[in-house]
């Protein structure tokens, strides 16, 4: 090959997929120890047939031609290895992203409020949900939970104690009595012991959302506060203070069975809910924030609840694409 | 699909002092450096002039993930770029005794380790290995083949996947050179 100027300055057309994999295939033929004289000719012969295949082999060659400044490393084979390991752990980082996304669009990977460290210890988690996922654990100790989407836990079980770490998301704990081992839920902002119990836990990046069903539970916040709430309450406690009680809402609990129970929320409300169910960007327009929304919607299938929102409200459902999705107010 | 309408679009001015110190702020605490997190905000910026979003903005939720997504893309080829940068000097540490190679050598070693493992990264792992320890290594198929414990018709195989792989790449950037030029 005489070219050395760049493929762009020289290609005139892209060859399409068949030739470029025709000239790939003649490549690893040409390159085996299976080749014969007889295959050289007839790789000649598709050369001389056409433009394209010529074309085609130039980007062959340019492609050959990156890998030469590594032939003459020190020590190519290291370089190359190092290369391998190197680019594997990119790719863990990339999965956790394509995880996310779903479409595997990685430049287009929309990544709704979450921080990388946070993510990659979620990854590594020994139960996680993945968007739009929910999932009931059954324990050994007999106690049920339920991860709710994007929700990662770890799991620290032994003859002392029942101990759950709530790295992301949100769970819901339904525990086996167990005098001899405490059940304990811990989250950034503190430590929850359950005493008999069935209640929520929920992750924010600046609180923990603790809603109790039934029996109670103490809070001792990082900073040391302790608190019990019990059953019928929930609070917003933060490392320093254990929030302030309020009435729980018994609708917060129906995610466990796929629905998503709108009382008299905002549109707005109800969105941010909805994008936690969702990869891609999901808009709302604010003009129509504040339009109330009642009913029961699938978060399964969150596309087919946007539609019962359109039914029920002055809305339309722009999609753009199928990751770039706003609400607009209807004509 | 979507109307070719002139969208409210803000000027890239404006796009700038609304969004670019809340980038920064989110690019550090995603890279935890500040001097990175200062030029791939002002990379996102760049691209902007390059390769305006399609249909522009229209709410400030939608720019800012519109930029969020952008600086995303921009984080993990920095990581990429690190790893292979990192693995590189951890070669050359590793055999002091050799004369090391010249800076414009080594600039020429490291610009062809960010191409082939930018064209390798999506391969699979065995294709990738294959391809690489025959074009870099030079190893003869037979020899890759008892290597990964494959047969040389296996391997054949992968060294066409790689190459055409490869291929596609190119012509997807080529295609995309065309567009905007990349600024990373």
């Amino acid at each position: 090959m005489s070219s050395g100027a760049s493929p762009s300055a020289v290609d005139q057309a892209e060859p399409s997929h068949r030739v470029m994999q025709q000239a790939a295939e003649w490549y690893a033929l040409l390159s085996s120890e299976d080749v014969i004289d007889g295959d050289r000719e007839r790789w000649r012969a598709w050369l001389d047939d056409d433009p394209a295949h010529r074309n085609a082999w130039r980007r062959l060659e340019a492609i050959r031609r990156r890998f030469e400044p590594l032939q003459s490393t020190p020590d190519p084979r290291r370089t190359s290895d190092e290369l391998l390991d190197a680019n594997k752990r990119v790719n863990q980082r990339r999965t956790v992203l394509k995880s996310l996304v779903g479409t595997g669009v990685l430049g287009w990977a929309v990544w709704h409020y979450t921080q990388l460290p946070l993510m990659v210890s979620a990854w590594q988690a020994d139960h996680h949900t993945i968007t739009g996922e929910t999932r009931r654990l059954q324990l050994a100790d007999g106690s049920r939970i339920w991860l709710n989407t994007a929700t990662a836990l770890q799991q620290r079980f032994d003859a002392r104690m029942r101990g759950l770490q709530l790295l992301s998301g949100e769970i819901l704990v339904e525990t086996a009595s167990d005098p001899s081992r405490p059940f304990t839920v811990e989250t950034p902002d503190g430590r929850l012991r359950a005493l008999g119990t069935r209640f929520t836990v929920r992750l924010y990046p600046e609180h923990t959302l603790l809603a109790v069903y039934e029996g109670a539970v103490e809070i001792l916040t990082r900073e040391g506060a302790k608190v019990t709430l019990n059953a019928g309450h929930q609070t917003r406690f933060t490392a320093a203070t254990p929030g302030i009680s309020e009435p729980a809402d018994p609708a917060r609990e129906a995610w466990i069975r796929g629905v998503l129970v709108a009382k008299d929320i905002t549109l707005r409300e109800m969105v941010e809910e909805l994008r936690r169910y969702r990869n891609g960007h999901l808009g709302l327009a604010p003009e129509i924030e504040s339009l109330r929304v009642y009913g029961s919607f699938p978060l399964a299938d969150t596309d087919a609840a946007l539609d019962l929102l359109a039914a029920a409200l002055p809305v339309r459902i722009q999609r753009t694409l199928p990751w770039w999705v706003s609400i607009e107010a209807a004509e | 699909m979507v109307a070719n309408e002139i969208p409210m679009r803000d000027s890239l001015a404006a796009l700038y002092s609304h969004h670019h110190g809340w980038l920064y702020s989110w690019l550090s605490h995603r890279l935890g450096s500040t001097p990175d997190a200062a030029d791939l905000a002002h990379d996102v910026f760049l691209r902007l002039i390059y390769k305006p979003s399609p249909n522009g903005f229209n709410s400030f939720g939608e720019a800012r993930a519109y930029l969020r997504a952008m600086a995303n893309g921009l984080c993990i080829n920095l990581w990429h770029r690190r790893e292979i940068e990192q693995a590189w000097l951890d070669t050359l540490a590793a055999r002091p005794e050799t004369v090391a190679p010249s800076a414009e050598r080594q600039a020429m070693v490291l610009e062809a380790l960010h191409e082939v493992g930018a064209m390798l990264l999506d391969l699979p792992a065995k294709a990738a290995r294959a391809f690489i320890l025959t074009e870099a290594c030079r190893m003869t198929q037979k020899e890759v083949a008892e290597e990964l414990g494959v047969s040389t018709r296996m391997v054949r195989k992968y060294i066409a996947q790689a190459m055409l792989r490869c291929m596609q790449l190119e012509a997807r950037h080529t295609a995309a050179d065309l567009l905007a030029p990349e600024s990373i």
